[in-house]
């Protein structure tokens, strides 16, 4: 298959992913007990506002009026408006999209630089005793509550040895080289933790999917024509494995992260969506749960289609055409 | 490969028995809470105390046991977590084999599936329970909801793989109801890949029950380890009464970790091949 | 192929090489007499702003930080009395026409003077476009402000009323006409800053002005050089930074590590005893001006009896609500609702509803209920609390207990504050669980809570003798008339059971050492973070 069709099949797929979560979303309000109004218009707002809001999405008439006039506003870019800010969802939710991306991201590449080499280290030794302590170090990961393990580091490594400061995204007042620097020693703790809970994954799948490419048969061929066990382990065994496993970053990686930005969010003071969704939360702000949750999907969407653009220009078989 | 060599293999696994020596141990814990503790209600005197030799745990702040707390939460968090894997097990499994045996379904259910799979789905867990408002059957019936395309994933691939063997194809020629087919044939060649996605789901299940109950989405008339550690953070305790979101932190720990040594050894006993290079 | 573990390994190096570098250094502990200057103080906070016009406010750091840019005329001291502020002199000229006398020389930040005109500008544009909140809600009895001069100010009222020139005075905030008036309807005016052009502006009389805004991180807050109502005519600190905290725990870690200097909202009571401990942090008390109740919906049949509202008054264990919930920071007002803080009004001889579950359930026989084999009488009741109020979440459920001794069933239905405040507006409870933060002025307050149609009536009481107290109350210009009536008032109220006040709470705020210098003022609203505390606060070397 050409690269062309390639990007735009992915391409395609995204846009119905994306239409998926909408019509869910949309299904959901008016589907669920409770008068759909309520989650579109605050009991605080004046009566001229909730009215050009109802009628904005229709909410009086028939269902299949109500999800055109619905699709209509997504497309003009408009989610709503929010009912504790009195702001556009939209303006809220983008100025705090930046910070959620710079957390995401900075534990998506440490995860990936720390992941490799254990799950490479996990399957070249499968079944010793190395391979147990990095499977039983990966699932204890996997197994901790998030907050739990926020608080913990903020009180160990930020109070008590006072490495890190606590709380936002990086220290007022300062300008320049300086704010960059405080961005970055804000960002260690919640990153930390963010990937402390799904390193294991991510070891845990680079593990045994190299370990069935060893199992493989061009292994064993490349083996018996006595290419050492280390260069074929590298080359060969790490290549094969490590495509899929691209897949797997944009997609498994990026959704487990989305959950628990939310809570990291909100005990490291961090200014991102995850935290957006919590004041929601705290303020059944209905219009930035519904706004965030569509932003997060076209956020998690967009990665995966990246991610697997990228996959398809390393694959051999897609860019032979 | 046999039912009998697949145990075997799994009780040499010492991560495994232990695994499945405390999950046995909390689902005691769970059942038998009434004998163990009084069920935490009013107040007590003495407020965020640390454990000492009448409150194992400590005390919360109203003063109540946490002990108590941590025990009738297992009732309850294992409820919620067997409730809403059972759920979305059936579900999963149902889909997943009608899928692999009704060849125009199965398109439809994977797309449903993958899609599902490509949304991160806490956010949306939150809406819906923000919307219905905290209850115990909401949480259930939520993370039962976001819960089952996983387990059509798994259960599909190799109900396709089962329907496709000779037996079936045999089968289909002596009887033409489906139902038959499906439950004497292919449920049973999949079982034990569901064996393994009730554990996983259910401990995934507490993980999502604890988050939302922490940020407040809980039911606020029972008491689960996702409530002790909602009460500890509107108290402001959570970094100086270590006891108050340790213990519950540690039940959730447990349950997980065991659950997922147990379907890894189960995995690896059932397919030795996996685990060795 | 790179070798991924090399190039990981030493990046890691690097940046952990780097970090501690970056790390803020822990301020020094707080030494002998010398003072920093021009210091910045941050303070914490769990809310976002959510509006930046204070005619219109909603949470409090809305209120904390509004409140340093746009002055109040009156404020209130520790013993509850209303205090010069922006205005130095208030009363009546006759029983309709009230008057308040201004600082002279004040001046806004952009050099603009503030004089009489802005406060009867900001007093009409209230009344006329009538914005949502408690300042418009002060005017019933008002008719217009008029600028007799530049520093003085007369109001008429439409009827006699001796509470609405000390309320409105320290209920409203005074904007600049200069900033509002173009703007047009004050009700809608965001003011927000961009009127002024493309980077955010405010205009405010000091002591700070708001200077960058970055939404659910911080707001930087500079000094005006020019305040005279703090001593010096100069606040101390050059700069205030609030910083947005959603969760209490980082608070108070970060109070604990210097990353910040003042924790803004009150402390959970359970955590006051700890942090007065800690090293390095000073925990000061906040009298209360408000008190917790509960109200019983007389518009239910069953609540609509005597006996059966003083019987659930008697299933309320007071004591161990104020023992546990408020470990001991809570004090009784013997059920009556006059605050010991007032001190002219409180009534000492008003003796709390005694716990006692038997004699409720002899009330509840006695008023015609059976009860049947097991003790249950045929009595249940939806109460409703806000999930948001943690002290009022936890004492609810003793309530509940407390009744259930006495055989009455009580279902909790704890709400989402919005959900919350349009049920008791709209009635719909059979018992509310609250509290009003601020109740400064007992004739004004029992006029809203026990007039039959008092925006805050959440019992429905209608009682004319009640009534016809209160109203007398209220023209009653003389303090020695005015007080007894008002016992008067309380103690029907607490015979009636129209109100179950159970105690108002002492708040506890705390901050860094090495900062001092603070003026405490009675109320969260005001506690520490009142526009005179902050210009006054130094910090040590």
């Amino acid at each position: 298959m050409s690269l062309f069709l390639f990007v735009l099949r992915r391409f395609g797929r995204g846009l119905l992913t994306i239409w998926f979560a909408v019509t869910v979303t949309f299904l959901m309000l008016r589907l669920l007990p409770g008068d759909p109004a309520l989650a579109i218009a605050s009991p605080n707002m004046t009566p001229e506002i909730r009215a050009g809001l109802l009628t904005q999405y229709g909410l009086d008439e028939p269902l299949p009026v109500q999800y055109v006039k619905y699709l209509g506003q997504l497309l003009r870019g408009n989610l709503g408006v929010s009912f504790s800010q009195g702001v556009d969802v939209t303006d809220a939710l983008m100025a705090q999209l930046p910070w959620t991306l710079l957390l995401v991201g900075a534990a998506l590449v440490v995860t990936v630089i720390l992941g490799i080499p254990l799950g490479v280290l996990a399957a070249a030794k499968a079944g010793g005793v190395l391979d147990r302590v990095v499977q039983i170090v990966a699932v204890t990961g996997q197994s901790l509550f998030v907050p739990s393990v926020g608080i913990l580091l903020l009180y160990v490594f930020g109070l008590q040895l006072g490495w890190f400061p606590i709380g936002g995204a990086y220290t007022d007042g300062t300008y320049g080289g300086e704010w960059y620097l405080s961005v970055v020693a804000h960002l260690v703790l919640p990153c930390l933790s963010l990937v402390l809970v799904q390193l294991g994954a991510y070891v845990l799948t680079v593990r045994s999917t190299l370990i069935e490419a060893l199992g493989e048969d061009y292994v064993t061929l490349a083996r018996a024509n006595g290419l050492p066990h280390r260069r074929v382990l590298w080359k060969h065994a790490l290549r094969n494995a490590l495509l899929p496993t691209t897949t797997l970053i944009g997609l498994q990686i990026c959704l487990y992260l989305v959950g628990g930005v939310i809570l990291i969010e909100t005990v490291y003071a961090y200014p991102g969506i995850g935290r957006g969704i919590y004041d929601a939360v705290v303020r059944l702000d209905f219009p930035v749960l519904q706004g965030a949750f569509l932003l997060l999907a076209v956020v998690v969407v967009v990665v995966n289609m990246i991610t697997d653009i990228v996959y398809g220009l390393l694959d051999p078989r897609v860019k032979a055409s | 490969m046999t039912r009998a060599s697949t145990w075997r293999r799994f009780r040499r696994e010492p991560l495994g028995m232990g695994a499945l020596i405390v999950l046995a141990l909390l689902v005691f814990t769970a059942v038998a809470a009434p004998l163990l503790a009084d069920y935490p209600s009013g107040y007590g005197d003495t407020v965020l105390t640390p454990p000492s030799g009448a409150h194992w745990f400590g005390t919360d702040s109203l003063g109540l046991d946490v002990y108590a707390e941590v025990v009738w939460g297992a009732q309850q968090s294992l409820l919620v977590a067997a409730a809403a894997s059972l759920i979305a097990i059936l579900f999963g499994t149902f889909l997943a084999v009608v899928g692999a045996y009704f060849r125009r379904l199965d398109a439809l259910v994977s797309v449903i599936v993958d899609l599902t799979l490509s949304l991160p789905i806490l956010p949306l867990m939150i809406l819906v329970a923000a919307l219905v408002g905290p209850s115990t059957m909401t949480i259930i019936l939520v993370i039962a909801a976001f819960s089952w395309p996983e387990v059509t994933r798994v259960v599909r691939s190799q109900a396709l793989a089962v329907v496709r063997l000779p037996y079936v194809d045999a089968a289909r020629l002596m009887t033409s109801s489906p139902v038959w087919i499906i439950t004497r044939h292919v449920v049973p060649a999949v079982m034990p890949l569901i064996l393994v996605s009730v554990v996983l789901t259910a401990s995934r299940a507490v993980l999502s029950a604890a988050g939302l109950a922490f940020l407040g989405l809980g039911d606020p008339n029972t008491w689960s380890w996702g409530r002790i550690l909602y009460e500890a953070q509107q108290a402001g305790a959570m970094s100086t009464a270590w006891w108050l979101p340790l213990f519950p932190s540690l039940a959730i720990f447990l349950l997980v970790l065991a659950a997922t040594l147990i379907s890894t050894a189960y995995n690896d006993a059932r397919n030795p091949r996996r685990s060795k290079a | 192929m790179p070798r991924p573990r090399l190039v990981a390994a030493l990046a890691a190096t690097v940046t952990i090489a780097l970090l501690p570098a970056c790390a803020p250094s822990a301020p020094g502990a707080a030494g002998g007499g010398k003072q920093v200057t021009d210091p910045t103080l941050t303070i914490a906070t769990t809310t976002d702003v959510v509006n930046y016009n204070p005619l219109i406010g909603n949470s409090r750091s809305d209120y904390w930080i509004t409140n340093l840019m746009y002055p109040h005329l009156l404020s209130i001291g520790p013993d509850g009395e209303k205090a010069p502020e922006l205005a130095r002199k208030w009363g009546y000229v006759d029983d309709t026409t009230g008057y308040y006398e201004i600082q002279p020389g004040m001046k806004w930040s952009d050099g603009q003077p503030l004089t009489a005109k802005d406060v009867a500008f900001t007093l009409n544009a209230v009344k006329r476009d009538a914005p949502a909140g408690t300042f418009y809600g002060q005017l019933t009895n008002f008719a217009s402000a008029t600028a007799v001069s530049d520093t003085r100010v007369e109001v008429t009222l439409t009827q006699p009323d001796s509470s609405l020139i000390p309320e409105i005075g320290f209920w409203g905030n005074v904007v600049p006409q200069h900033v509002f008036e173009p703007a047009g309807s004050v009700a809608k005016f965001a003011n927000d800053g961009t009127t002024a052009g493309t980077t955010a502006e405010w205009v405010s009389a000091g002591p700070y002005v708001l200077k960058t805004v970055q939404r659910g991180q911080s707001y930087t807050l500079e000094r005006v050089a020019d305040y005279p109502l703090v001593e010096g005519g100069k606040p101390k600190a050059a700069e205030i930074v609030y910083r947005v905290f959603p969760d209490v725990n980082t608070e108070i870690l970060a109070l604990k590590n210097g990353d910040v200097d003042v924790i803004a909202n009150t402390l959970p009571p359970a955590q006051v005893k700890g942090l007065r401990g800690t090293a390095g942090i000073t925990v000061e008390e906040v009298p209360g001006l408000g008190y917790s109740h509960m109200t019983y919906n007389m518009n239910q049949p069953d609540l609509a009896k005597l006996q059966v509202r003083q019987a659930l008054a008697q299933t309320v264990d007071y004591d161990a609500v104020r023992r546990v919930v408020l470990q001991g920071q809570a004090v009784s007002t013997g059920s009556s609702p006059l605050m010991p803080v007032l001190k002219d009004f409180y009534d000492k001889t008003s003796k709390e509803y005694s716990y006692d579950p038997e004699a409720a359930r002899e009330l509840l026989t006695e008023a015609g209920y059976q009860a049947d084999g097991s003790g249950s009488f045929p009595l249940s009741f939806r109460l409703i609390y806000s999930l948001q109020d943690p002290v009022t979440t936890q004492w609810a459920t003793l309530v509940k207990d407390g009744a259930a001794k006495a055989g009455v069933a009580i279902e909790l239905q704890g709400l989402e504050r919005n959900t919350y405040l349009a049920k008791t507006d709209a009635g719909d409870f059979d018992i509310y669980a609250g509290n009003f933060a601020i109740m400064d002025d007992p004739a004004t307050n029992m006029a809203l809570t026990y007039l039959p149609d008092g925006a805050i009536n959440y019992s429905y009481v209608d009682d004319p003798e009640l009534t016809s107290l209160i109203q007398r109350a209220r023209v009653t210009f003389e303090r020695e008339d005015q007080v007894p009536i008002l016992r008067e008032a309380a103690k029907k109220v607490r015979d009636e059971v129209y109100d179950n006040v159970m105690y108002t709470q002492n708040l506890y705020v705390a901050h860094r050492s090495e900062w001092s210098g603070f003026t405490v003022k009675p109320s969260e609203l005001l506690s520490i973070v009142n526009p005179i505390s902050l210009a006054s606060a130094t910090k040590a070397e």
